[in-house]
């Protein structure tokens, strides 16, 4: 026994249910028949529906849902179905739905882990964190806003989750030599999580719904570069921040002066640390300078992958650190995205809705609504999966004047403004475990959060989008 | 719920029992203290212990009791598969070298603490051998930032979460 592992038995009500409601959700299509779906499609709606089912209950883990997605798709609707669908369809090879586990953004998804188990591994993160705060002296405003910034920062290139886990480690030192009751430690230890939050939004790479839009967005043959991702988000993810800094400011008022803050480390100067520096610097330098040079970021994401390895820099243990659940989650979402296309199913999902009577605006409202709402509660990343098959195909139905890019866009953005609970996120869960922030911290903050970013990002962004010609509205 | 962690208490002395228990009091409710004044009296307990599902993450056994020592538990202890991660202490002013070395060498102590001891010498052992427990033993460490060593235990989360 190295680590207990939660058996079967521990199962809970609501996954009983759950499995017993993918279930029937998934026979049900079958049975009825729904008018406007061939065979082919009967059967992805059954697909589709369970999926929903197992991402909201957690039935199974979220990485089991997404093998299951592939597993099902290839036994029911690919050229190796075991039923071949009747009725002339045009059935996909098998490979491609194995494919999705390859998925170029997936390449991207994995420099970038590779990039944080670096940071990682030689304490990159805090000794940054450690130098960059030095500037921001030893005002308890000041400190929260550095903080913030680089929990902000370092979110965009490594898991929000990780990020927090070791800034809200600083902050514990801080803390601990506060004065009981002083509410200076509630308003650090919340500036974390929503920095981190945020700071996702920044960049690609930053959280999986960024992946799963772009992946759902290259399904459609659009593509938007790393530069050009950044450009579009990073403005209104600092805008937000420095909201959510003053906000936190005016909630969590404090008698406190001055407080030091002690990180203690100094930057690693051995062989592998100085390649990993390196590497790390020409992949974001090549991310970032895509219109410079052409390469395509997804290709520059398998660059770390080969030189760390090649250099031993890491070896198998760092492979194996690697979160192929995540990345396998993003994948599934991308399957399903693929086989709910092939069997024509997100059209005729998006066809049951009269979106003439909404105006355009509207619509990307509403998108952005339901990833939010439906996010605070479950997965970011099985929002996302859900959301992005059918939102990029609403956007490029003939009824409706969307552009896709700004739906995807919007889509990924709604799910990282999600921070309402204690649940909404991990990184919430790490605020929420320190005892320095209550539920109810979180739901006023995170709420008040969320809402001024879903301002920033839907009234003020498609703007500056439209001048810059991204998302070429 | 988050199974608590369940300190084992081997000690004959009443009010020695009492002390070790109103030290620990800072780490309720998270850590719980259960008593025993033999080895057979703590057999019983970690019985019921298994039964409730809370962790068995450390062992405070007094050398010199009524019946088998303290050593000579700590070393059957440590080859029950079931406890092979409980932490071990000594907490005891009467064993001899020979004695501790055998609890050295064949329970793998962890720690020697000699009576009388100072309470925030006995809490910060425990708190440091409770993290270890964790950090090696349990899959979700957040619930026990909070009472323990929360910077330690959030460099092991950084490790093992993701977004999700």
């Amino acid at each position: 026994m190295r680590r207990r592992e939660r058996g079967a038995s521990e199962q809970t009500a609501l996954q009983r249910v759950g499995l017993l409601a993918a279930l029937v959700a998934f026979v049900l299509p079958l049975v009825l028949q729904p008018d406007g779906l061939d065979a082919a499609g009967h059967r992805m709606l059954g697909v589709f529906l369970a999926a929903i089912v197992l991402w909201v209950t957690e039935a199974i883990p979220l990485h089991a849902t997404a093998v299951a997605i592939i597993g099902a798709e290839i036994l029911l609707i690919s050229d190796a179905a075991v039923l071949p669908v009747p009725g002339g369809f045009e059935a996909p090879p098998f490979a491609d739905f194995y494919a999705a586990l390859a998925n170029p953004v997936l390449m991207l998804f994995l420099g970038g882990f590779f990039l944080a188990e670096g940071a990682a591994k030689y304490s990159l993160d805090r000794n940054l964190a450690r130098v960059l705060l030095k500037p921001f002296g030893t005002s308890p405003r000041g400190i929260m806003l550095g903080l913030m910034l680089i929990t902000a920062v370092l979110s965009m290139f490594m898991s929000n989750t990780a990020t927090t886990a070791t800034m809200t480690a600083v902050v514990l030192s801080v803390t601990a030599t506060l004065p009981p009751g002083d509410r200076l430690r509630t308003g650090l230890a919340l500036s974390i999580p929503i920095a981190a939050n945020v700071g996702g939004i920044a960049t690609p790479v930053g959280t999986p719904p960024n992946a799963i839009a772009l992946g759902g967005l290259a399904e459609a043959g659009i593509t938007i570069t790393f530069l050009e991702w950044m450009l579009a988000t990073l403005p209104f993810m600092l805008l937000t921040l420095a909201a959510a800094w003053v906000l936190l400011g005016r909630l969590h008022r404090s008698p406190t002066k001055s407080i030091s803050l002690s990180i203690e480390g100094k930057f690693e100067t051995s062989r592998p640390a100085l390649i990993f520096y390196v590497t790390f610097i020409v992949t974001v330098g090549l991310w970032l300078t895509e219109p410079l040079h052409g390469v395509n970021s997804q290709v520059v994401g398998f660059f770390p992958v080969v030189v760390l390895l090649a250099t031993r820099v890491f070896g198998v243990p760092e492979i194996q650190n690697v979160r192929w659940d995540v990345l396998w989650l993003v994948g599934g979402g991308i399957a399903l995205a693929t086989g709910m296309s092939a069997a024509g199913v997100d059209a005729w999902i998006v066809g049951l809705v009269e979106w003439e009577v909404l105006p355009t605006a509207g619509l990307l409202v509403v998108l952005a609504l339901i990833a939010l709402g439906l996010s605070t509660t479950i997965s970011n990343s099985a929002t996302a999966n859900l959301l992005v098959p059918i939102g990029l195909t609403m956007a490029m139905s003939d009824a409706v004047a969307v552009n896709p890019l700004l739906a995807g866009i919007i889509i990924a953005v709604g799910c990282s403004l999600a921070m309402a609970l204690p649940i909404s996120t991990p990184p919430n869960a790490i605020a929420y475990a320190t005892g320095a922030v209550t539920t109810r911290h979180l739901a006023v903050a995170g709420l008040a959060v969320g809402a001024i970013g879903l301002v920033l990002f839907l009234g003020v962004a498609p703007l500056l989008w439209d001048l810059l010609g991204i998302a070429g509205m | 719920m988050t199974p608590r962690l369940a300190i084992l208490c081997l000690e004959d002395e009443p009010p020695v029992r009492d002390a070790i228990v109103r030290d620990l009091e800072p780490f309720a409710p998270t850590v719980v203290v259960e008593t025993a004044e033999s080895a057979d009296d703590a057999r019983a307990a970690l019985e019921e212990l298994r039964a409730t599902g809370d962790h068995v993450a450390l062992v405070l056994a007094d050398h010199l009791l009524p019946g088998e020592t303290g050593v000579e538990f700590l070393v059957e202890l440590h080859h029950d598969p079931d406890l092979a991660g409980a932490r071990k202490v000594l907490v005891t002013g009467q064993a001899g070298l020979e004695d501790t070395i055998e609890a050295v060498n064949r329970a793998k102590l962890d720690h020697y603490i000699a009576k009388p001891w100072a309470p925030e010498q006995l809490r910060s052992v425990v708190r440091d051998l409770l993290t270890d427990f964790v950090a090696e033993h349990v899959d979700d460490v957040l619930p026990y930032v909070q009472v323990l060593d929360g910077g330690r235990l959030l460099a092991v989360h950084a490790k093992r979460a993701g977004d999700r």
